[in-house]
């Protein structure tokens, strides 16, 4: 176990913008909103107790669990060389009942 | 959808129009849905974006098409509904309008009048018809003849005298210098023609055939050529050969060398053209009676939109005119205000004229057939001589051009129509006074002449406004 799962300090206000990067707005994430999951990029060295505290921070909701994911970047090839499309870590996060959050909107 | 009616006036009328803010969104997310089913947006396959993506996204350009199109609607709704029958395009404002909330929008509408045919039986015209004497097709003969006149050389020596054609070899110098373009040969100049330089020819009468001569001018100051303006210059003229104009005689010889069988031919097509002229004037004439009794005939009141459009027009084909300092002494001897009364009167009569001949049209079935458009079309082309197939493929591509030519044609089919009713009778008059115009007798000539053209020319354009209307 690494050193983040140790430290019990509550999130300060920054550090909770610098976990949650954007909402992913796909037909995917979309599927989600039916049952109450909301899906964003986070930072890559988030962990799921800091994007717990993160979104209930920012939204003011209350959050039931969060489920994570890292996404590879694609290797491409451009003018015979190989490279490397960055990653990003997602994290789909479920909702306590009757709450939401407009990812449309903006923080 | 509520309609008020603010205002009823005459011909003009007013509505305030709300549309709910329910049916208003209703018309968005069907727009919408139409828009999402094609439009691609990354993270969603074509056709599966969600609404509520879509509404964020695009609901404000959607608004504006939407607005416009439920404006449309419901006015045409309103003129249904009133069975009204707008003389133009309805005037709309928009009262109030936000998202979520109602549209409110007033609505000015200007309806056509009610025409009530008069008798066309009743209208009385007389046809002016002029007879072409023998005398006028004499003298024109004449006329022809004089174009084509033959010069000979003068038999008996003589001095030369005004009106001779001398043929003479030039050259010119200024100052001793001989200048581009001053010399020629064999050149036929007859005397008194006022083809050369003022003085040249003066100074020639009295020549006799093998005379040289120094001929002394001055260029005059505003010559086209700067370098000479001005100049005097003197000629190094030698008199070659001396020739007098012999008067064409008229006989079958000379139809025959214009091409024709004999004199009487000649004098038969002299007198078709003359007569053809004088129908025209006659037709015209006519017309114009028939127009004037029409406008007496019917009393109908005219949206007074079209008759301000009519009337910006004539004004501003007038303020051209005047730019262009082509007025009348009479126009620039009244005021601005007094033209504009005129003017006023003469638009109010064209529309009035204008849409009566579009009802009658509309009413009597009067159409522009297709043949009627080529024949149009084909004398329009003669108009050209040599680019025929360019304007046939210009009509072609054109539609709206061909428009313009129906407007006239329709114009003339229903003034046929008309004619046909009336009671015409025909009387003889003198050539001078088919020609004269009626105006004048009881009207300040150049004012009358005026209105006239303008009015032929323009009535045109109010019937094709109309008649463009009824198109679409």
């Amino acid at each position: 176990m690494s050193w983040k799962f140790l430290n019990k300090k509550p999130l300060s206000n920054e550090r909770k913008y610098q976990v949650i990067l954007a909402p992913v707005i796909t037909e995917k994430a979309t599927m989600g909103s039916e049952h109450n999951q909301v899906t964003f990029k986070v930072a890559a060295d988030a962990t799921k107790p800091e994007i717990k505290a993160a979104v209930e921070g920012l939204f003011d909701v209350k959050v039931e669990g969060v489920n994570t994911l890292n996404t590879k970047g694609k290797v491409k090839r451009f003018r015979g060389r190989l490279g490397q499309r960055s990653g990003y870590k997602k994290a789909v996060v479920r909702l306590a009942e009757g709450q939401s959050i407009d990812v449309t909107t903006g923080l | 959808m509520q309609i008020s009616e603010i205002k009823n006036e005459g011909l003009s009328r007013e509505y305030s129009v709300t549309i709910s803010a329910a049916d208003i969104d209703k018309r968005i997310d069907g727009r919408l849905q139409e828009v999402g089913s094609t439009i691609k947006i990354p993270g969603f396959r074509p056709g599966k974006v969600p609404m509520a993506i879509l509404r964020q996204r695009f609901s404000k350009s959607v608004m504006g098409e939407v607005l416009e199109a439920a404006v449309n609607e419901s006015s045409q709704e309103v003129l249904r509904q009133n069975e009204l029958r707008p003389a133009m395009q309805p005037k709309i404002e928009i009262d109030s309008f936000d998202e979520g909330k109602d549209l409110i929008y007033k609505m000015g509408v200007e309806c056509m009048p009610e025409i009530k045919e008069m008798d066309f039986g009743k209208i009385e015209l007389t046809r002016l018809k002029a007879k072409v004497d023998d005398k006028e097709i004499e003298e024109a003969v004449e006329r022809i003849a004089k174009d084509f006149r033959k010069s000979e050389p003068i038999a008996k020596a003589r001095k030369m005298k005004s009106g001779d054609v001398a043929v003479i070899d030039f050259k010119g110098s200024v100052d001793g210098v001989e200048f581009p373009g001053g010399a020629g040969e064999g050149h036929h100049l007859e005397l008194g023609s006022n083809s050369f330089i003022p003085g040249f020819e003066e100074q020639l009468v009295g020549a006799k055939a093998g005379d040289d001569l120094d001929v002394k001018v001055t260029f005059p100051a505003e010559y086209h050529s700067e370098d000479l303006a001005g100049k005097d210059a003197v000629f190094a003229v030698s008199v070659k050969e001396t020739r007098e104009y012999v008067d064409q005689e008229i006989n079958d010889e000379f139809a025959k060398s214009l091409g024709l069988e004999d004199l009487d031919q000649l004098k038969g097509q002299v007198r078709e053209r003359m007569e053809n002229d004088y129908n025209q004037v006659s037709r015209t004439r006519l017309k114009r009676e028939l127009l004037d009794a029409l406008h007496e005939g019917h009393e109908f009141d005219v949206p007074a939109g079209m008759v301000e459009q009519e009337f910006e027009q004539i004004w501003k084909q007038f303020e051209q005119a005047r730019d262009a300092g082509q007025l009348d002494e009479s126009e620039t001897s009244k005021g601005e205000d007094e033209l504009k009364a005129e003017y006023r009167e003469i638009a109010e009569r064209r529309v009035a004229l204008g849409l009566l001949l579009s009802e009658l049209g509309t009413k009597n079935n009067i159409q522009v057939t297709q043949d009627d458009l080529n024949r149009a079309m084909v004398q329009e082309a003669q108009k050209y001589p040599g680019q025929e197939a360019q304007v046939f493929e210009f009509y072609q591509k054109n539609p709206e051009a061909l428009a313009n030519l129906q407007a006239p044609i329709f114009e003339e089919k229903v003034v046929d129509f008309l004619l046909e009713m009336a009671k015409i009778s025909d009387t003889e008059v003198s050539v001078e006074e088919l020609m004269k115009d009626p105006d004048e007798e009881d009207a300040p000539a150049p004012k009358a002449k005026k209105t006239k053209a303008k009015k032929a020319a323009s009535k045109k354009a109010a019937a094709k406004k109309t008649a463009a209307k009824k198109a679409d």
